[in-house]
């Protein structure tokens, strides 16, 4: 009962998850030339690779948040989305680190500049990416819940 | 039987990371495959090197239609009326930015004080003086926003600096702290 108690909740965290990527991946989508501008911003990137780069992080996002909302490939999305927010959280330090004052582009639900908090909201994600991940593989592997 | 094998645990550990790694690149692909497709033109823009004027000329035709009628000064315009010394600068950017540096006697005005109607900084300025209003760099939009809630306000000589503080600083301009 325990288990199947702890299953739910990682499903439902899992799901929870996968949606705020999915939002903040239709966002981006939605608005391509918008986030080419914030991508371009980040002054990390040469500029003929800044098109590619607005054209597939959307799709990684979807991608990683549906298969996870849906329950396909779980730990591979979690991979996925980890990936994402640890680079991300590199190129938000470096861009503090350099002292630009520009928007992250990253807020999902308000606007929000490159700074402490910004990064703050980054390693939460990550940490719950790591979570999940670790929780998944002790599952499979027999471990617990 | 396996499963509960502590002995087997590092390599069904390895053999599961390793699959796991496999399927990412999976996602990695069709996300790069789905992304390619629906966004070649801007894809193709950024290959050529065009994207910078691209997106110039995307931002103008939106600032067009989204504030039309409010009017903006160039970086030399705005030196000049700040060395004329008749018109008043607002800093529309967010307070921390305002405090460390700023166009000498600007004052700080924000969309969202402007939204709360936290107005101190307009106490007394007549509504048919000079004011210019400028935000950090050339894509950022609250002031544009501020200026058009001014114009709304009935202040009848507003103008937006487009190129903002970012220019101002590079062009080697005064500015002042208050920190």
């Amino acid at each position: 009962m325990q288990i199947r108690g702890s299953r739910i909740w990682l499903r439902l965290l899992e799901i929870v998850f996968g949606g705020l990527f999915v939002y903040a991946g239709l966002q981006k989508n939605y608005h391509p030339y918008e986030f080419a501008e914030a991508v371009l911003a980040y002054q990390l990137i040469p500029e003929p690779l800044v098109g590619l780069t607005a054209a597939v992080l959307p799709w990684l996002e979807l991608a990683g948040g549906l298969c996870l909302m849906a329950g396909l490939k779980r730990r591979s999305c979690l991979v996925v989305l980890g990936f994402l927010s640890a680079m991300f959280m590199a190129v938000l330090i470096i861009t503090l680190a350099r002292g630009l004052k520009i928007d992250c582009g990253c807020g999902l639900f308000f606007q929000q500049q490159v700074g402490p908090a910004a990064i703050l909201e980054d390693g939460l994600i990550l940490l719950w990416a790591a979570g999940l991940y670790w929780w998944e593989v002790r599952k499979e592997l027999g471990g617990g819940g | 039987m396996l499963r509960n094998d502590p002995r087997e645990r590092p390599l069904m550990l390895r053999r599961l990371v390793l699959r796991d790694l496999a399927w990412a690149g999976f996602i990695l692909v069709v996300a790069c495959v789905f992304g390619l497709l629906q966004h070649w033109p801007l894809v193709r823009i950024s290959l050529e090197g065009n994207l910078r004027t691209h997106l110039e000329k995307l931002r103008t035709e939106r600032r067009e239609l989204k504030f039309q009628g409010v009017k903006t000064v160039s970086l030399f315009q705005a030196h000049d009326l700040l060395q004329q010394g008749q018109a008043l600068f607002l800093d529309a950017r967010p307070v921390e930015e305002y405090l460390e540096l700023h166009i000498p006697q600007a004052l700080n005005l924000t969309p969202e004080m402007l939204d709360k109607g936290e107005i101190q900084a307009l106490a007394g300025v007549a509504h048919e003086r000079q004011i210019v209003v400028y935000c950090g760099q050339v894509n950022c939009d609250a002031a544009l926003k501020v200026a058009e809630k001014l114009q709304s306000l009935g202040y009848t000589q507003v103008a937006a600096f487009l190129a903002g503080f970012r220019a101002w600083d590079e062009a080697g301009y005064p500015v002042d702290t208050k920190k």
